[in-house]
């Protein structure tokens, strides 16, 4: 319990600007939402314009951008990026912390096995991805209905966000199964830009359509926001490969980081 | 009992050699000092002993334990590493009380007592503190929760002599109320001072395991000297002298033996300069391959 409230104090901070900036995101573009509801008929030709292929890497579709459910899921590719930033970030700078900060010749000769500072620190960090998501989708949500011109469909608001909570539990397990690699890792955000951006690319460039096999190589695949909006409900397939992501990464992150050999800094 | 058991000890790094089949047992109560060139073997063998390395083969045991297989048998080790490094932006006293609270009891009042005796002020940011405050820091850190171990790499780099006089006594208090010493240092003269029993490592072996008085007795130095006239050829050829090297006016040599006859020698001559140091452990460690082949 010790640990786990050491890891959270450290965290703190960092959650809270995380969250702001993702709950930024959304907050900037739901407040231009006025404007394009006015001007809507402008605004979709203007989207039309653009390339099919950017349109669906976006998120946009042309046929319910002006509802604030379609509008919200060309938005949600944003906060996706950044809230999978953000995650990676965690992932990749929680286990490592010790080596980085030189701090292993404390924690480690604790009389406490590595599995329970695993244990510690994952759960620590994962409080605070939670604790993201619910200050992000409470700041969402008050946002969309101050700037709503009618009503829509909480429940699919709902499911379109807690997509954030699962994106960002996928590259946690990623950057935390990463980490336990690295002898020493010195700088995360470098590493975590690239896993996401590339990630991201190649999920936009390779996939095709909605039966791709493609899609499994992009976590960001996973969730697709019109299928959400169709179904009000998730694609089993994918939520099984990324829970199997997030199981399979997390399990050998705890082997390795247990098997490993902790040396002198210098 | 003993508190240290290290059977067979092996670590491999890839190619490149660790430490090769060490043995060491340590009795509860002792002083145990353990000595080697830097690069020796000296803090992987710790390393694996705290269960920060995992040995290639054999086995480190503290209070017969492994510290992989029972880690909270650390719930009696001190330990303290040859550079401290913790939580930059953490108060000292918060970094104390997270440490204290791996222990499961009231470390205050001890805490408070080594800080005084350090001269530690509790309430700055780790992150202002120097090089030899952050020692400090780990000093009180290693001891606060009273172990029946210490474990010391190389515990007085960074600490000015006044500390280290303090450091030691510190230590010499806790072994009086019980606690064994487990010394690392590349430093002769430390170790003399303090330890029962050394073990010499090198080249990742234990060259050898002896008590202390019988080291004294074979006690060495470096002696230099700079005369202002002329030293007459043999002046240095008497027992104990062992590379000598003679240059004009100056002479530097190992010596082994009655302090007092080569001082009397050296008394022959009007010195311009003279420096008596202790030898380094190569040149020590020399003596006893010597010894040995």
């Amino acid at each position: 319990m010790n640990m786990y409230l050491h890891e959270l104090k450290s965290l703190g901070k960092s959650t809270l600007i995380w969250a702001c900036s993702i709950l930024a995101i959304a907050v900037i573009y739901f407040s231009l939402y006025p404007g394009i509801v006015k001007d809507a008929a402008d605004f979709k030709s203007l989207l039309s314009g653009y390339p099919a292929e950017i349109r669906a890497m976006l998120g946009i579709s042309l046929d319910n951008i002006t509802t604030i459910l379609g509008y919200y899921s060309m938005i949600f590719s944003f906060v996706a990026i950044c809230g999978a930033i953000q995650a990676t970030n965690y992932g990749l700078s929680t286990l490592s912390k010790e080596a980085r900060e030189r701090t292993a010749d404390f924690l480690l000769v604790k009389p406490v096995s590595r599995a329970s500072i695993v244990t510690s620190k994952l759960l620590a960090a994962l409080t605070m991805l939670l604790a993201t998501n619910v200050l992000y989708f409470i700041g969402a949500f008050v946002t969309a209905n101050l700037v709503k011109t009618s009503d829509y469909n909480v429940k699919l608001f709902f499911l379109v966000s807690l997509t954030l909570l699962f994106l960002q539990l996928i590259f946690f397990a990623l950057g935390a199964f990463i980490s336990v690699f690295f002898k020493k890792l010195k700088s995360v955000l470098p590493i975590s830009l690239g896993v996401v951006f590339g990630l991201y690319i190649l999920g936009a460039v390779l996939v095709t359509g909605e039966d791709d096999v493609a899609r499994f190589i992009s976590p960001f695949q996973y969730f697709n926001i019109g299928y959400i909006l169709n179904n009000a409900g998730y694609e089993s397939t994918y939520m099984i490969t990324g829970a199997l992501i997030v199981a399979v990464t997390i399990a050998a992150s705890y082997i390795i980081y247990v098997k490993k050999d902790i040396h002198a800094v210098n | 009992m003993n508190v240290i058991e290290i059977e067979k000890l092996t670590k491999n790094y890839g190619k490149s050699r660790g430490i090769i089949d060490v043995n060491l047992t340590i009795e509860q109560g002792e002083v145990f000092g353990f000595i080697g060139p830097n690069g020796a073997g000296k803090s992987t063998t710790i390393r694996t002993l705290l269960g920060l390395i995992h040995p290639t083969s054999g086995s480190a045991k503290i209070f017969g334990k492994s510290c992989f297989d029972s880690p909270e048998v650390r719930r009696e080790v001190g330990y303290l590493p040859s550079e401290v490094f913790y939580y930059d932006n953490m108060r000292v006293i918060d970094l104390l009380k997270y440490s204290a609270s791996f222990y499961k009891k009231d470390c205050t009042k001890r805490i408070n007592e080594l800080a005084e005796i350090m001269d530690l002020d509790l309430n700055k940011k780790i992150d202002d503190l120097s090089f030899g405050n952050k020692k400090k820091v780990g000093i009180v850190q290693g001891l606060l929760h009273e172990p029946k171990l210490i474990i010391l790499d190389e515990p007085t780099s960074g600490l000015d002599p006044l500390m280290q006089q303090k450091f030691f006594d510190l230590i010499a208090g806790e072994n009086k109320k019980g606690a064994t010493v487990f010394f690392s240092s590349h430093i002769l003269g430390e170790v003399q001072k303090m330890c029962s029993r050394v073990a010499l490592i090198k080249d990742g072996r234990i060259i050898k395991l002896e008590k202390m008085s019988s080291l004294q007795e074979n006690s060495y130095k470096r002696i230099k000297l700079e005369t202002k006239s002329a030293m007459y050829k043999d002046a240095f050829n008497i027992d104990g002298i062992s590379k000598l090297e003679l240059k004009g006016n100056s002479a530097d040599f190992i010596y082994k033996g009655n302090i007092n006859s080569i001082i009397r020698r050296i008394g022959e001559f009007e010195l311009a300069n003279l420096t008596i140091d202790e030898p380094d452990l190569e040149e020590i460690f020399m003596h006893y391959y010597a010894k040995e082949d």
